[in-house]
Formats: C-alpha cells, sequence, structure tokens
C-alpha cells in the first residue's frame, strides 16, 4: 500500500495551519463589563469550566489543525495505491473462460467436485456479464481443447458446453490452454478468466512465460481459485517388487498430501490374483513406505494396489509389474527309468536340479516317463528335460508349440535316441538335425574333456567370478553327432569338447529355446555328473532358460495418456493388445517396433498372434497430479510479470474534504458547548474600581 | 441597575415618597389578605381554661383537677388558653448584590427592578401585616448603605413601625452582608418563640452561613428564609461574552454565556437545593421568591409555608 499526491505542491498551503494556532494563542477578550448579582454562581461555574477547557482547548485547536490540513490534503490531490488480488482489469467485452479438467479438479469438497464448482462459477460469470459480451470456452488437462472455435455472443452455446466438462485423469497443461486462449483473442485486449485449483507443483511455473505474452499483448488473465479446503488427498505413488525375505519385498508409498493423519485401507492384490489387505498410516503432508512380503511362489505379471480414499478416487490404484517368484517348474522326462532310483537316467539330473528339495534353489523339477509326458500340461513348466527318450515323435507337436510360446526344451543323449525319430519330431526347431552317436574316446581311456566356456556368454556369466576351469574336467566317451550347420543367428555352440566337437548347442525360437546336449545327463557317456560343475551348470542352465524365456516379455511403465512403444520381434507385422477392461487396444506396428496409446490406468498384455505375451504395459496417472496442494498462483505470477495490473487507486481528494467539514463541524460543535473566552483569565480588579 | 453611592439626604423628597409607598403598598396588601384576626396562642398558666389534657407522671401536681378526679376517678390536668405578643423580626439583606437584578413591577423609586427593591417591598409589607395583628415587630438591615439604625428592636407601636418605614426607604444597597456573623448575631439576640423572616440572595458560600441559622432554632423561633432571585441572573441571560463582576467585589471573570448555559443551570440547582437543605435542617422554611413574582403571591407563600422542593428558575 502506497500514498501519492497528484499536485504535491499544493502541500505548501499547509502553512495555513498557523493560522488557527496564532488565532488561539491571541484570543480575544471581551470588552463589556457586567455587574452581576450572582458573582457566587459564576465563580462556581468558572470553577467547573476551568478544569474542562484543559481537556477541551487543546482539542479544539486540534480539531480546527486537522480541519485546515484536511483542506490541504484534499487540494494536494492524495491517491491511495494498493495491490489486489486479481488484477484489476474488465469490462473489454472479450472474454476466454479456460477451465481445468484435469485429475485434481476431481476432488470432492463440500459434497461436490471442483470441476462442478469451477463450472458453477464458469456459469455466473456468463450469466452475470453485460448484453454484447463474447466468450470463448477452452477445457484443459493434458492437452487444451478449444471448445469455441472463435468468441461468440451465444450465451447458450457455451453454458451448454460448459455442462458437459468431466475430470480427466491427466495433468493438465496450463501453457497449452492460455496458448490457445491467446489465439482466440485473436491479438486484441481481452480477458482470459481462470478456473483452476492451482494444485500441484509444475503446472503454474510451466505457464509463466504464455502468462507474460497474454499480458504484453494487453490482456489479463483473471484467475478464479477454486480450492478445496483443506486440500486432501491420499494416493498410492509408486509399487516396486524386489529381492526380499520369501519371494522378496513389495515396496508401496503412498502420499498423504492432506493436513491430517490418515490410516488408509488398501489392498494389494498380485498377477495370480492373490490378495494382501494391509493398512498404512500416512502422516500429513507426507511419504508413507509400506514393504510386503510377496509369496515364494507368485505369477509375474501385472498387480494393482488400491487404497480407499474418497477425496480423489482417480489415483486411488496403481499398478506395477512383477516377474515369476519362486521354483521353476521344470519338468524332466526321464527315458530310461531303471529298476532302481540309482539306475535312472536322470538320478544325478533331479538331484542337481533339487539338491535341497527344489524350493532354495528354485528349481522344482517334475519327473515323469516318456508316456506321462503327454498328459503333463506343460503351461505350467518353464523348461523340459528330455533325458534319453527313445521316441518323443508323440509329444513333439505339444513341445514345438511349447517352446514357441517361450518354453525351453533341452535334448539329452543316450543309447534310447535315434536320430531319425528326434529329427522326425522337432524338425525345424533343432538347432541341427541329429546325426549318429560316436565314440570320442575308448572306454577305459581318458574321456575327451570339455573346453573352457565363453564366460561372456550370459549362461556362463556367473562362472567368470571363479569354476571356470571345472569344466576341464568334464570329460566326454560317447556323443551324438551333429549334422553340420552355421553358428550365428538363432543357433549358438556354447560349449564344445577339446576336440571341437559340439557339446552344448542352443537354437532360439522366438522366445524359446531348444538346446542339445550331445552326451547323456547321466554317467553312461560322460564325467559330467560326477564333476562339481554339474550342479552349478544345471541350475544356471534351468535359470538361464526360465528367465530368457520369461525375460522377453517386455515391462513397460507408463502414464496414462502417454504412447508406449514396445519392441517387435522380427517378421511380427502384427500385435494385438488387451486393455485393463479386456477391450482390445490398437497397436500399429512399424518395422521393429509397436505403438499403442494407454488411455486408462490399469494393465494392458501386448501379445504377437497366437504367441506368448510380448509386453506387459502397467498404465498410472500422474503422482504429481494427485499432488492437490497450492504451490504457487496464477495471480502471484501474473503481479510478478505486470504489477501494474494488480494496482488499485482510491483518490481521497472528496473524503479529506468530507473530513476537514466534519472536523470544522465538530470544532464548531466543540466551540459552542465551550466558552471561547478563556474563564482562567480572571481579572482580580474590586468590582468596585472597575465600576469607578 | 447601579445604585447612587452618595445616597439621597435624610427626609429628602425621594425618601419621604418612598416611605409612602412602601405604607401604601403594605396596607393594600395587608388589607387584601387580612381574612382573619391572627392570634397567637400558647399554651400555658392563664385564666382561660382550654382543655383537659391526661395526667402523666412529672406534670405538676398543682395543675391536677382533683374535682374531676373526686368524679370520675380520673387523672386530668386543667390547661389554660392566653393571648400573647409574638415578637417579629425581619432581616433584610441588602448588600451590594441586590443592587442588580431585571424583576418586574417593583415601582420602587430608585430601585426599580432590583432585588434590593423587591426586598424592601417584602420587608414593609411583612411588618405592617405583623402590624396590623397588634404584634410587636423588628427590623435588621444587613448590608446597605445610607442606614441611621440598621438594627430596630422588637416594639409595638405606630412610631415604632414608622422608624422601620424610615430605615427600609433611606436604605440603599451596597457593601457585603456578611451573612454568617450577622444572623448568627441576630439568632442570639431573638426572644424565644418569636416569629423571624430573613429575607436574602444568599450569594456568599452557603456553608459560611448556613451554620448561623442554627441560633435561631436553638430559640425556638419561627424562622422563615425567602431566598430571593433575579430569574435573568440564574438563567445566565446576558447575551454576550462580557466581563462578569460583582458589586461587592471580587475577582471579575471574562466569560461568554454562550454554551455555558447547561452548566450554569446544573450548579443554580445544586446551590439551591444546598440553601434549601440547610435551611430545613435547622427547622427553618425555605421561601424561594423569584423577583418578578407578585409579591401577594409571595406574601401568601411566606404566611403560610415554603420549604416546597426547589423549583428550577
Amino acid at each position: 500500500m502506497s500514498f501519492s499526491f497528484l499536485a504535491p505542491a499544493a502541500l505548501g498551503l499547509g502553512a495555513l495551519v498557523a493560522i488557527p494556532i496564532l488565532a488561539h494563542l491571541t484570543r480575544q477578550r471581551p470588552t463589556d463589563r457586567v455587574a452581576f448579582g450572582a458573582m457566587l454562581l459564576v465563580q462556581r461555574l468558572v470553577k467547573r469550566l476551568r478544569r474542562r477547557r484543559t481537556i477541551k482547548d487543546p482539542l479544539l485547536l486540534l480539531l480546527r489543525v486537522l480541519a485546515l490540513l484536511a483542506v490541504v490534503l484534499a487540494a494536494a490531490g492524495p491517491r491511495l495505491s494498493w495491490q489486489g488480488d486479481v488484477p484489476d482489469f474488465g469490462g473489454s467485452g472479450r472474454v476466454v473462460l479456460v477451465v481445468d479438467t484435469s485429475m485434481s479438479m476431481a476432488l470432492h469438497d463440500s459434497g461436490g467436485t471442483l470441476l462442478a464448482r469451477a463450472v458453477a462459477e464458469a456459469r455466473r460469470w456468463i450469466q452475470d456479464a453485460p448484453d454484447g459480451a463474447r466468450f470463448g470456452l477452452v477445457a484443459y488437462d493434458a492437452t487444451s481443447r478449444p471448445l469455441t472455435p472463435e468468441l461468440t455472443d451465444d450465451k447458450g452455446l457455451v453454458l451448454g458446453l460448459l455442462d458437459e466438462l468431466q475430470p480427466a485423469i491427466h495433468p493438465g497443461d496450463l501453457r497449452a490452454a492460455l496458448l490457445d486462449a491467446r489465439r482466440m483473442l485473436a491479438g486484441e485486449p481481452g480477458e482470459v478468466v481462470l478456473f483452476t485449483d492451482e494444485a500441484g507443483p509444475v503446472m503454474i511455473p510451466g505457464a509463466r512465460e504464455e502468462l507474460g505474452r497474454i499480458v504484453a499483448a494487453g490482456s489479463a488473465v483473471l484467475p478464479v481459485p477454486i480450492h478445496a479446503d483443506p486440500p486432501r488427498n491420499v494416493a498410492v505413488t509408486a509399487a516396486d517388487y524386489g529381492d526380499g525375505l520369501e519371494g522378496g519385498t513389495l515396496t508401496l508409498r503412498v502420499v498423504n498430501h492432506g493436513p491430517t493423519a490418515r490410516e488408509v485401507p488398501c489392498d494389494v492384490r498380485l498377477p495370480d490374483g492373490a490378495e494382501i489387505p494391509v493398512f498404512v498410516d500416512a502422516p500429513p503432508l507426507s511419504e508413507a513406505e509400506v514393504r510386503l512380503t510377496v509369496p515364494r511362489e507368485a505369477r509375474g505379471g501385472v498387480g494393482q494396489v488400491r487404497c480407499e480414499d474418497d477425496d480423489l478416487g482417480l489415483d486411488n490404484a496403481r499398478w506395477f509389474h512383477m516377474p515369476d517368484v519362486g521354483a521353476s517348474r521344470v519338468l524332466v522326462v526321464d527315458g530310461a527309468p531303471g529298476d532302481t532310483p540309482t539306475e535312472s537316467e536322470v538320478y544325478f539330473l533331479e538331484r542337481a536340479l533339487a539338491p535341497w528339495g527344489g524350493v532354495q534353489t528354485g528349481v522344482r523339477p517334475d519327473v515323469v516317463s516318456t508316456q506321462g509326458l503327454a498328459s503333463t500340461d506343460l503351461s505350467e513348466h518353464r523348461v523340459v528335460f528330455l533325458a534319453n527318450v527313445s521316441d518323443p515323435r508323440p509329444v513333439a507337436p505339444r513341445l514345438r508349440e511349447f517352446v514357441r510360446q517361450g518354453g525351453s526344451v533341452v535334448i539329452g543323449m543316450g543309447s534310447n535316441v535315434t536320430a531319425e525319430r528326434y529329427n522326425a519330431a522337432f524338425g525345424g526347431v533343432l538347432p541341427t538335425p541329429l546325426r549318429s552317436p560316436r565314440a570320442l574316446a575308448a572306454l577305459g581311456e581318458d574321456p575327451v574333456p570339455l573346453s573352457l566356456p565363453d564366460v561372456a556368454h550370459d549362461l556362463f556369466e556367473p562362472f567368470a567370478r571363479g569354476g571356470r576351469g571345472a569344466f576341464r574336467s568334464v570329460g566326454a566317451w560317447r556323443v551324438m553327432t551333429l549334422e553340420p550347420y552355421t553358428e550365428g543367428g538363432d543357433v549358438t555352440t556354447l560349449l564344445r569338447y577339446a576336440t571341437g566337437v559340439p557339446a552344448l548347442v542352443d537354437r532360439s525360437v522366438g522366445t524359446g529355446h531348444v538346446v542339445l546336449w550331445t552326451s547323456t545327463f547321466d554317467d553312461a557317456w560322460t564325467t559330467f555328473p560326477l564333476q562339481s560343475v554339474y550342479l552349478p551348470l544345471m541350475q544356471r542352465l534351468v535359470a538361464w532358460l526360465g528367465g530368457a524365456g520369461h525375460g522377453a516379455v517386455q515391462r513397460v511403465d507408463a502414464l496414462v495418456g502417454q504412447q508406449v512403444t514396445v519392441s517387435v520381434p522380427e517378421g511380427i507385422t502384427e500385435l494385438t493388445a488387451l486393455g485393463p477392461g479386456g477391450d482390445s487396444v490398437r497397436v500399429v506396428v512399424s518395422g521393429d517396433e509397436g505403438r499403442l496409446t494407454v488411455d486408462a490406468p490399469g494393465a494392458y498384455r501386448v501379445d504377437v498372434a497366437d504367441g506368448p505375451p510380448l509386453a506387459w504395459v502397467a498404465a498410472n496417472t500422474d503422482p504429481i497430479e494427485s499432488d492437490v496442494r497450492r504451490y504457487d498462483s496464477v495471480a502471484r505470477v501474473e503481479a510478478d510479470l505486470e504489477p501494474e495490473l494488480f494496482t488499485r487507486h482510491q483518490e481521497l481528494a472528496w473524503p479529506a474534504l468530507w473530513l476537514a467539514l466534519a472536523l470544522a463541524l465538530g470544532g464548531a460543535s466543540l466551540a459552542r458547548r465551550v466558552p471561547p473566552v478563556d474563564p482562567a483569565a480572571a481579572d482580580d480588579t474590586p468590582a468596585a474600581e472597575e465600576a469607578a | 441597575m447601579a445604585p447612587d453611592r452618595d445616597g439621597p439626604p435624610a427626609w429628602d423628597a425621594e425618601v419621604l415618597g418612598r416611605v409612602r409607598h412602601l405604607h401604601v403598598t403594605a396596607r393594600v396588601l395587608t388589607d387584601a389578605l387580612m381574612m382573619g384576626v391572627h392570634r397567637s396562642r400558647r399554651v400555658g398558666q392563664a385564666i382561660e381554661f382550654a382543655d383537659y389534657q391526661e395526667y402523666a407522671p412529672g406534670m405538676d401536681l398543682r395543675a391536677l383537677d382533683w374535682k374531676v378526679l373526686g368524679r370520675t376517678d380520673r387523672r386530668v390536668v386543667r390547661r389554660y388558653e392566653t393571648e400573647t405578643e409574638l415578637a417579629c423580626t425581619v432581616v433584610v439583606d441588602l448588600s451590594g448584590d441586590l443592587a442588580t437584578g431585571a424583576g418586574a413591577g417593583t415601582s420602587l423609586p430608585a430601585l426599580e427592578g432590583t432585588k434590593a427593591g423587591f426586598a424592601i417591598r417584602l420587608a414593609a409589607t411583612l411588618l405592617y401585616w405583623f402590624h396590623r395583628q397588634g404584634e410587636p415587630v423588628g427590623l435588621t438591615i444587613v448590608g446597605g448603605e445610607g442606614i441611621d439604625h440598621p438594627v430596630l428592636p422588637v416594639r409595638g407601636g405606630r412610631t415604632h413601625l414608622q422608624l422601620a418605614f424610615l430605615q427600609l426607604a433611606k436604605a440603599r444597597p451596597g457593601g457585603v452582608a456578611d451573612l454568617g456573623t450577622q444572623l448568627a448575631d441576630i439568632g442570639r439576640r431573638t426572644r424565644r418563640r418569636s416569629w423571624v423572616g430573613v429575607i436574602t440572595d444568599g450569594m456568599e458560600e452557603p456553608a459560611t452561613w448556613l451554620p448561623a441559622l442554627r441560633a435561631f432554632a436553638r430559640r425556638g423561633a419561627d424562622l422563615r428564609l425567602v431566598h430571593l432571585f433575579d430569574r435573568a441572573e440564574m438563567q445566565l441571560d446576558v447575551g454576550r461574552a462580557a466581563v462578569f463582576y460583582s458589586p461587592e467585589g471580587g475577582p471579575a471573570l471574562p466569560l461568554d454565556p454562550q454554551g455555558a448555559q447547561a452548566d450554569f443551570r446544573e450548579i443554580v440547582a445544586e446551590y439551591l437545593e444546598e440553601v434549601r437543605r440547610g435551611v430545613i435542617t435547622v427547622g427553618g422554611q425555605y421561601v424561594q421568591v423569584a423577583t418578578d413574582e407578585p409579591l401577594e403571591r409571595v406574601f401568601r407563600r411566606l404566611v403560610h409555608g415554603g420549604s416546597r422542593p426547589v423549583e428550577l428558575p
């Protein structure tokens, strides 16, 4: 607030204030003398007046001086200036109403949403506007939507458009909305009336530049803040799966944007449908972190956390990715069970895969015979070991489908294996056709050892820290030879014997694998089961195949409204996707990329036709929009840009004149009540002498 | 209206005119008011029987009516009525302050409209009234100038009345009354059970003279205090700023009556009430008189009683 004068030179008239002071000092004495018979009473009166005048005389002088000063003040043209809350701008008749429809405007307050209040305010603006005023309407959330192409004087049209506004689940882009409003004003001065909750830390700073442009164009933004009192909201801002006890830890972060502490009931739904209820104590204006232990076994996919909060329901849920958790189920097909367990073809393999029962190693083998394979549900398994199976042809179609859906088949040789049958059964999915068994060394001689593996390969990466040399101790007397093949592309030789004969060959089929172990899983052809590297390699092989299989599923986090890109395998030209409600979502495939837009929060699954899931998308609302608190105000930013817009002026000349009049009247009234003659100036001359 | 400082010589035409005027005024008014003969009654030992009274222990046994006792076995005493003289003293304040005033109808030459003129006429009328009643009268003038005998003791006779009239006719307001001292002195000299009328404007601090009235009470006198005032003065009806002074002397005070009327009214009311209470406290009767009141009405109030609540002028 400041004070100024239009004609400060007139203040020089203030010297006139000396007039009443001088008049007061040179008070006139009466000259008439009156003989009075009741002087006793006059003396009493004077005594009383003298007491009173000690107060009233200075007051009278003060009133007169102030009256004169008020006149001088009025002549100087005093003006009071102060900063208002909103710009002092209006009356242009060109008004663009900008309504915030971002997610935070769905906040409930006093029985309705902020958007409903904003619409009601906007309606009042329109209805109160004078005839001839022209209106435009812009709504904005993630994008700006000019709802009228230009300014119109059709109030009914604008009112109707206002009634159709609904809160979105996106954050607000105020900058874009102001840009549209400026375009609608077409470079001429006008008013942009902004109905917004001003919530969040980014919306207003992001619009500062555009605000400046509007002001520079001679227009003004008149903010109509629609605030909840107090703003409250509880939102789940993160759900992350990580290592931990049991099957791992799910870390939830719940933010309380309100001023009071809240205990929020939440429900965690894992991808396999398991539910974990939890209560979260969220301190005011702070974040609470809750860690949940995931069961030892849980299927991977997209899970959901939902917390109950009535203030803003759109951000109550959050979707998160979770990998497969727990033991990898491995199917081991025993082609030569033998009479006793130790004579079984898979005796060593079974123990290498699950030396303590399968739980702690993360691998749980299911051992079946060749006949039992036909009735086994392969979908529960990630890897299938065929150990010396004589004729895989009856189950070959299922195994091929299994591989195409991301599963892996590891084929071990033995005396029962016949090249023709395998080549016929697996045909195109084998790394290379089998040829025939061949002796590398005579029994009784030293077996041919393996070469050292390439630890740069993902399969052998754990052996880089130690154990790589143990591969040399693995030897074989006999192997299944293979038809010549060319490495590269989808066929890789993972291990070879010292003579160069392939020991372990892999072929990628889509997201699945077919791996040939050219020797046996037992000790019939090789010393491999008897060597220390057997167990870790088998464990690693399962992990690599299982991980690789599921690792192929892309996991993408996205915000609602974003366009999501997924990698498309070579040769795939068409992808399908299912949205949260089971609705089909269009995926545009271009080269090795597929794009889809996530319009609603939830889990999206992208599939290759007749194939396993290619990608999971967890789409969530923007946590920034959950923060319903005010960090800044449009008015403040605008005041920074153009303070004069907010300056109010009040001319005080007339009030000063009225004040002078009131003071003068007060002085006159006081003068009437108190005799202007100073009774203290008593003349002690005896009356008789006076009379003489 | 200031009095003439030098005053007229004794037996000059003006004084004689005043005497005549006072005599005429008093007689006319007295005749008009004379509805019956005043008889002063005092119960005591005399010849004419008055009534009986029940005997009470301590009464004089000589008054016991033995005949009645013998006939009726009742003990009564006889009481007798006797005619006696009522000593009437009129005290007139003619101090300098009484030279002022604007009262109407006094018609007393040279004192027309003044409080002194009114006081003199009222005193003369009272003296004449009591004289016609056959009562001895006395006159004491406090303050005043040109007076040969300021104190005339209580006596009967026409000559004494004429002398009192002469004193009143010669008197001019002036000087200071010194009411406290004068009234105390008069009180001591007053006969028991006499009638005393004090005519004054009371313009001295009441605390200095009201206690002196106790002397009258101690003598059993029937005290009537005529508090004389001028209505214009009591309303501070001067109309302009001026320097106010008292004819009796003292400080002159510049004052603009405008704006002070309300305060002055309060002071007047407080003052009148103070005097009234003071008079009543000592057993006297208080009669407030404005100089513009008809003398007849004032006289009736004075004779038949006063001490009514103060009516603000």
